[in-house]
């Protein structure tokens, strides 16, 4: 008896730490990605359209002459980078780097967005700045 | 004067109107080609208006981006009033004669090189089976069926200036009919140069507006009637701009039995401004082209000018939340 209530105690734990685990959400807040080959209006607004539809985004706006889609995130979302990327690509055009605001850690010389999966090597003045909750960096 | 075309063909089509939507090329110019093309899981609905010799054909267009870089689209272009219309392809998107027509482009190259700056080329493969057949005054309407069409483009493309050529082949066979019609196979080739003047040069979400000037050549070779066929007399009132066939033009018949139609063929040069605005999820598009060179086989009306409006709307936003 001792030993089933033991049984079910490990499982209820391992449980808890598996929900527990799936309520870490990546903690993009801003990206600013710039994007090549976007000439005209309607381009502009096919992926602000897009973009807007991916799960997690709060606000997109589109920057056409400087060629920069600037998405600012929900907090507690699933977003991810190459989400957005792929969304980009998608439309028909090319992502490049980008700004990036976002909660993260250091994992040596990555700064790894929490519960993304995603990390970027920053640069050592980014790193001086630690130790960081937020942090702002070039990502490519 | 048109007359409605046997069913077959529209049944033929149907499947393809059911399963797909389609593209228009409203991105760009307004009679040549060009490469751009709706992103994966757009969509656009478009109606052209031309007016050639009197003649106003109605061109819709329905659009769908598979992938970003292949498109499906479905045209279906009717004269909507009696008189001659040219057989050429009257713009890239359109065919010339009343039909429905299936189209597929693939940009299978684009180098996006910088902020508002891409080269990139486009093919583009199409099928189409004939809704209206024109009646001639040298005989009976051909039995033409069906058409295929491929066609080639390249574009250089910034925020402030806009290079496209391209170059398509329109071929019309004989498969269905029984009979050896068939239409005139036509050449349609486009130079395009677009501009955007500064004072349009606003950023989004604000109207952009950009100027091209067009200049396309056709080439139309001459159309064929099945020997065996009596010529008929063409079945209704005389055209308003059709001229009677010369009696010093004489026919030709080949030894496979066909009866080259002397009116028919020819080639042209047009040249003229159009313009394209777009506002929030709209595109509007007009263009006026005169003719530089209007060379025309046998007597056939001459063509002064081309004129086309257009109006689009793109449903945007890609495939959906992710």
């Amino acid at each position: 008896m001792k030993s089933r209530a033991s049984s079910l105690l490990r499982w209820l734990t391992l449980i808890s730490i598996f929900l527990a685990g799936s309520q870490l959400h990546a903690q993009y807040e801003r990206i600013q990605l710039r994007v090549y080959g976007l000439d005209c209006e309607l381009c502009a607004r096919g992926v602000a359209a897009s973009v807007t539809r991916l799960v997690g985004v709060k606000f997109v706006q589109v920057h056409l002459k400087e060629g920069i889609v600037d998405v600012v995130l929900k907090p507690d979302s699933n977003f991810r980078m190459s989400s957005l990327r792929k969304r980009i690509r998608e439309n028909g055009f090319r992502p490049m780097e980008a700004k990036v605001t976002a909660l993260g850690k250091f994992q040596g010389s990555r700064f790894e967005v929490t519960g993304s999966g995603e990390s970027y090597e920053v640069s050592v003045a980014a790193q001086k700045s630690a130790p960081p909750i937020e942090l702002t960096f070039e990502a490519r | 004067m048109t007359v409605p075309r046997r069913g077959v063909s529209l049944m033929f089509l149907a499947p393809l109107v059911l399963v797909s939507q389609a593209w228009s090329d409203a991105h760009g110019p307004a009679f040549g080609y060009s490469t751009t093309v709706l992103g994966a899981g757009d969509s656009s609905v478009e109606t052209t208006v031309m007016e050639r010799l009197g003649t106003v054909m109605i061109g819709p267009v329905v659009a769908y981006g598979f992938r970003q870089n292949l498109q499906v689209s479905l045209s279906g272009p009717f004269n909507v009033n009696k008189g001659y219309h040219p057989v050429e392809r009257s713009e890239a998107a359109m065919p010339g004669i009343p039909s429905v027509e299936g189209r597929v482009a693939w940009r299978f190259y684009d180098k996006l090189s910088g902020v508002a700056t891409r080269t990139e080329s486009t093919l583009f493969v199409g099928f189409s089976g004939t809704t209206q057949h024109l009646l001639r005054d040298d005989g009976r309407p051909l039995e033409r069926e069906p058409g295929l069409f491929g066609a080639a483009a390249a574009s250089r493309i910034t925020r402030r200036y806009y290079w496209s050529a391209g170059a398509g082949y329109q071929y019309y066979g004989a498969w269905d009919s029984g009979k050896l019609d068939r239409e005139s196979d036509s050449l349609l080739s486009s130079v395009v140069v677009g501009w955007r003047p500064p004072g349009f040069d606003r950023d989004y979400p604000k109207p952009d507006v950009r100027f091209f000037l067009e200049t396309t050549g056709n080439w139309v070779g001459q159309a064929e009637r099945d020997a065996s066929e009596p010529p008929g007399g063409g079945g209704g009132q005389p055209q308003p701009h059709f001229v009677p066939a010369s009696p010093k033009a004489s026919s030709s018949t080949s030894q496979s039995g066909v009866i080259v139609l002397p009116n028919s063929g020819g080639n042209s040069i047009f040249s003229g401004p159009s313009a394209l605005v777009t506002l929030k999820s709209m595109g509007f598009q007009g263009g006026l082209q005169f003719a530089l060179r209007d060379e025309r086989n046998g007597i056939q009306p001459a063509e002064r000018y081309r004129a086309i409006v257009g109006v689009s709307y793109y449903f945007l936003g890609g495939r959906g939340k992710r």
